[in-house]
C-alpha cells in the first residue's frame, strides 16, 4: 500500500495550470493566487460567500452544472476550468438578466469609470442586450441618511451592505426587502441610517447604487489625483487615500492595511475632510495698537519670535496632536534649546493626567483578535475615540474572543470575568482611563497565567508621536526623563510664571479648546503666538496670527496609537502659505538657530539619528520601545 | 518669327479674352464676406453649441465624456445636483460649469462622438477671430443655445429620468 503524507494543502488544476492550496481555499482564491481572474460582484474577502450573483460559475470536472467559484472550497485533484465557451456563454447571460432592469445612467453616476459592473460587462458581458421593453423603474436619490444616497434602480442585489451591517460592523441596519423583482434595500421603516460606518457601504457596493452626499457629483474618478495619506480623525492611523480634484478634497477612500484598518474607515473620518478644505488665502495678521492687521508672512514670523524671545524661559508652547513627527521634532527643540522653556505640552486640559509610558502600545491593534478575553474599559467611550476599533472587536468576537465592554470604573467586574487559565488578554482604554487600565492590569498580571496587555487610544493622529517626541514637559524624546529640570505641563500654566504662549493648532479636529480659565490666563499674556490652519475661537487674544497648513496639504510622518509610524502625503497644493515646519525653522533661525532643512524629510533623517526606532516608517511597522535597552 | 505665328497671334488674344468673358458669366465663388457670410455644409465642425430640450432644460448632464474623450483636453466639465428650486437639466446631473478653450481645440468632433445624449454638437459658426486670448476661453452662457432656438426637438433620451424622487425630511 502506498504510504500517503497527510497534508493540509491541496493541490487543483485551473485552466491546466496546477495550483497548491491550503485546505479551506475558495476556488476563487485559488485561481487568484496564479492570476486567473474570475468576475465577482457579491463575493467579498471578508465576507462570508452567499453566491447570489452567479457571476463567478466555472466548470469543475465531474460537477453536472456550473459551481460558483466564490462559494465551493477545494479539493485534492479538482480539474477547474474558466474559460469554456459554456462559461463565457452562463457570464454573458448573468450581465444580460443583471443589466435588464440596471439603468444605464451612467453619465451621471458617480460610480462611472470605476465600476466593477462596467468593468465586467466590457471584459465579459454581450455587447447588447435583447430586452426591448420597458425597465423596471424604482426610487432614485434616496437619501439613506445624511450621508449616503441610495439608487434603487441600480442595484443589483449582491448583498454586499447587508452582510457588511451584519457580519463586518454587526449593527444590522441594511436589510433586503420584498421578494423576486420587487427586491429593494432599505432600513427598517425608511429611518435614516445611524451607522458610523456607511461610507464603507459606497466602497463595497460593485454599482453606483450607494453613493456619498459629500462626493455626489463631484468628480469622475479619472479626474482625481490620489495621494496616499493617514485619516486624520482619530489616533487609530487609518490608511487613506486622499482624491483631490482642481486641488480641491474631493473624498477620502479606504486604503487596505490589514495591520492597522482592516480595509475600512470611520464615517467621522471620512467625512471629515470638508474640514480640511481650504477656503481661500488668509493673510497673517499682528496685533498693532490693539487692533490685528495684516502683514506678510515674514513680518509675522519676526514678530512671533520677537514676542517669543522677550519672554525667554517662559514660553508655553502647546502643539497639536495632529502636527506631524517633523513639525514636533522642531517645535519640541525651538522650545528646548532656543526658548529654554521645556514648558510644552499636546494634551487637552485635564487637571491631572498620568504620564504616558511605552507599555501603552504594548497591544498592537491587529492582536486583538489573537487574544482570548478582551476588556473594553470605559465602552463607548473608548469606541467614539477611535471608531474603527469597534470592526476589529466585532471581528474579533465572531472569531470566538470573549469581548468585554464595562464603565472604566468597573475594572473589579473585569478582574473576576478574566478566567485564570486565559491564554493572552488585552485592555482598551482611552487616554484619560490610564489609572484604570494599569490596574487592571497589574491585578490581572497576578491573577491570570498568560499575557496582559493594554493598548491605550490616544488623542489626535499623532497623540502617540507627540508622547514619544516629547512633546511633554516632563520628558525628552523617547520618554528620557530631564533630570529634574521638568517645565510645566499645561495645567500649571494658569498658575503663574508664563510671559508668552505659541499654540501651534494643527488641526481644527484637534484643537486647543480652552477653558474659561485658560482663556483668562492668555488674555493676560505679553504674546500669544496663534499658528493655526482655521479661524481659531482663540484669534481674538493673540498677537499674532500665523495661518498654517491643513494635514492634507503636509507630507512627513505620524505615529498612531499603537505606534506604527506611517506617512502622510501632501495631496493639495498651498504654495502661498509656508509649511508649518518652515514656519518654526524660521522663528528658530531668527532666534540663533543654524536650522536649514529644505524638504521635511530632511527632518527625518534627523529624527531617526535622535530616536533609532522610527526607521520602522520606513518598513511601515510599529515602534518597538521594548528594544530600547 | 514665321508668317504663321504673327496671323495666329491676335487669334490667341482673342481665345484668351473668350476665357476671361466665359468665367464672367458663370456664378461667382467668393462671397462678400463679412456683408455676406457663408453657408457651410450640414456637418461642418464649427463652434460647439450646447443644445437644450423644447422645454429649455439644458441637455448636457455633465458627465465629463466630452472632455475625457478631447485630446487635447481643452474641455473642463463640472457637475452639480439638481434641486427642486433650480432645475437646470431633466435628471439629477447637471454641468455648473462648461468651459472649452476655443484655441487649443482643434475642432476635431470628438466631443460630440462621445456625448451620450447629443447634448454638444460641433456647430456652423466659424467665425471666431477676436484679439485677446482670454476671449477664446468659451463659458456654458457663450455655448448654450437661445432659449427659442431649441423649440423643435422634443424627444428626451428614455434614460434621462423624467423627475427626480421627491427629496424627504432628513
Amino acid at each position: 500500500m502506498a504510504s500517503t503524507v497527510v497534508t493540509d494543502q491541496v493541490t487543483l488544476t485551473v485552466n491546466g495550470q496546477s495550483v497548491t492550496v491550503p485546505k479551506g481555499t475558495l476556488i476563487l482564491d485559488a485561481a487568484k493566487k496564479i492570476g486567473i481572474d474570475i468576475p465577482i460582484f457579491c463575493s467579498h474577502p471578508k465576507m462570508a460567500p452567499v453566491a447570489v450573483c452567479r457571476m463567478c460559475l466555472v466548470e469543475v470536472e465531474k460537477m453536472p452544472k456550473l459551481q460558483p467559484a466564490c462559494a465551493v472550497y477545494v479539493a485534492d485533484g479538482m480539474v477547474v476550468r474558466t474559460t469554456t465557451e459554456q462559461v463565457q456563454k452562463y457570464q454573458k447571460g448573468v450581465l444580460e438578466f443583471l443589466l435588464i432592469n440596471h439603468p444605464l445612467d451612467c453619465p451621471i453616476c458617480d460610480k462611472g469609470g470605476e465600476c466593477p459592473l462596467q468593468d465586467q460587462t466590457y471584459q465579459y458581458g454581450p455587447g447588447a442586450s435583447r430586452f426591448d421593453f420597458e425597465k423596471a423603474h424604482f426610487d432614485k436619490a434616496v437619501p439613506l441618511s445624511d450621508k449616503i444616497v441610495l439608487d434603487r434602480e441600480r442595484c443589483i442585489l449582491c448583498w454586499r451592505c447587508t452582510r457588511f451591517s451584519e457580519e463586518i460592523s454587526g449593527e444590522r441596519e441594511l436589510a433586503l426587502i420584498q421578494r423576486g423583482v420587487h427586491t429593494i434595500i432599505g432600513t427598517f421603516n425608511d429611518e435614516p441610517a445611524q451607522s458610523n460606518y456607511q461610507g464603507n457601504w459606497t466602497e463595497i457596493c460593485p454599482v453606483g447604487a450607494l453613493t456619498s452626499r459629500e462626493y455626489r457629483f463631484i468628480s469622475r474618478p479619472w479626474d482625481l489625483d490620489r495621494t496616499a495619506s493617514i485619516c486624520p480623525g482619530c489616533s487609530m492611523g487609518c490608511n487613506i487615500q486622499v482624491d483631490a480634484r482642481h486641488n480641491r478634497i474631493g473624498r477620502f477612500q479606504s486604503r487596505e492595511n490589514l495591520a492597522v484598518d482592516d480595509g475600512w474607515l470611520c464615517d467621522f473620518g471620512r467625512y471629515s475632510f470638508p474640514t480640511f478644505q481650504r477656503q481661500g488665502f488668509e493673510a497673517p495678521r499682528v496685533r498693532q495698537d490693539g487692533k490685528l492687521v495684516e502683514v506678510s508672512f515674514e513680518e509675522a514670523i519676526a514678530a512671533a519670535a520677537d514676542g517669543l524671545a522677550q519672554a525667554r524661559g517662559a514660553v508655553a508652547g502647546w502643539a497639536s496632536p495632529a502636527a506631524t513627527n517633523e513639525e514636533l521634532f522642531l517645535f519640541q527643540r525651538l522650545f528646548r534649546q532656543r526658548l529654554q522653556s521645556p514648558h510644552i505640552d499636546h494634551r487637552a486640559f485635564r487637571p491631572t493626567w498620568p504620564d504616558p509610558d511605552p507599555d501603552d502600545m504594548t497591544l498592537p491593534i491587529a492582536d486583538l483578535e489573537r487574544c482570548d478575553y478582551v476588556v473594553v474599559l470605559g465602552g463607548q467611550e473608548v469606541i467614539d475615540a477611535a471608531p474603527v476599533l469597534h470592526l476589529r472587536l466585532f471581528k474579533s468576537e465572531r472569531r470566538g474572543v470573549k469581548v468585554l465592554k464595562i464603565d472604566a470604573e468597573q475594572g473589579a467586574r473585569a478582574r473576576e470575568w478574566v478566567p485564570a487559565d486565559a491564554q493572552a488578554v488585552g485592555i482598551l482604554a482611552t487616554v484619560s482611563h490610564k489609572k484604570e487600565a494599569t490596574d487592571l492590569q497589574a491585578a490581572l498580571g497576578k491573577k491570570v497565567k498568560g499575557s496582559v496587555r493594554r493598548l491605550l487610544v490616544v488623542r489626535g493622529p499623532n497623540g502617540r508621536g507627540a508622547n514619544d517626541l516629547g512633546i511633554l514637559p516632563n520628558f525628552r524624546p523617547g520618554y528620557e526623563g530631564l533630570n529634574g529640570q521638568s517645565g510645566k505641563g499645561r495645567a500649571e500654566w494658569g498658575k503663574g510664571g508664563i510671559g508668552a504662549a505659541y499654540i501651534f493648532e494643527a488641526s481644527p479636529l484637534h484643537a486647543f479648546e480652552a477653558t474659561e480659565d485658560e482663556r483668562r490666563w492668555l488674555s493676560g499674556l505679553k504674546t500669544l503666538v496663534m499658528h493655526r490652519f482655521r479661524a481659531s475661537p482663540l484669534d481674538d487674544l493673540a498677537h499674532v496670527i500665523i495661518p498654517g497648513r491643513a494635514f492634507t496639504e503636509k507630507a512627513g510622518t505620524v505615529t498612531n496609537m499603537e505606534g506604527r509610524v506611517q506617512r502622510i502625503g501632501r495631496a493639495i497644493d498651498a504654495d502661498a502659505v509656508p509649511d508649518d515646519w518652515m514656519v518654526l525653522q524660521a522663528i528658530a533661525r531668527k532666534l540663533g538657530a543654524p536650522w536649514d532643512y529644505h524638504e521635511s524629510s530632511d527632518i527625518t533623517a534627523d529624527l531617526l539619528d535622535l530616536i533609532p526606532q522610527y526607521a520602522a516608517v520606513d518598513r511601515g511597522e510599529r515602534v518597538l520601545w521594548s528594544e530600547r535597552t | 518669327m514665321s508668317i504663321r505665328e504673327v496671323l495666329e497671334g491676335p487669334l490667341y488674344i482673342v481665345r484668351a479674352l473668350a476665357t476671361t468673358f466665359k468665367h464672367n458669366a458663370r456664378p461667382r465663388v467668393t462671397i462678400e464676406y463679412p456683408e455676406r457670410q457663408k453657408v457651410v455644409p450640414p456637418r461642418h465642425r464649427g463652434r460647439h453649441i450646447l443644445h437644450r430640450y423644447a422645454d429649455g432644460l439644458e441637455k448636457c448632464v455633465g458627465c465629463e465624456l466630452c472632455a475625457i474623450a478631447c485630446p487635447v483636453g481643452c474641455i473642463v466639465v463640472e457637475a452639480a445636483e439638481n434641486t427642486p428650486e433650480r432645475r437646470v437639466s431633466p435628471g439629477e446631473r447637471y454641468a455648473k460649469r462648461y468651459e472649452i478653450n476655443l484655441l487649443r481645440c482643434i475642432y476635431c468632433g470628438m466631443c460630440e462622438e462621445a456625448c451620450p445624449y447629443d447634448a454638444i454638437t460641433m456647430g456652423p459658426r466659424y467665425d471666431l477671430a477676436d484679439d485677446h486670448p482670454d476671449k477664446f476661453i468659451a463659458v456654458k452662457e457663450d455655448l448654450l443655445e437661445p432659449l427659442q432656438a431649441s423649440l423643435g426637438d422634443t424627444a428626451r433620451p428614455s434614460a434621462a429620468p423624467s423627475a427626480q424622487a421627491e427629496p424627504r425630511k432628513w
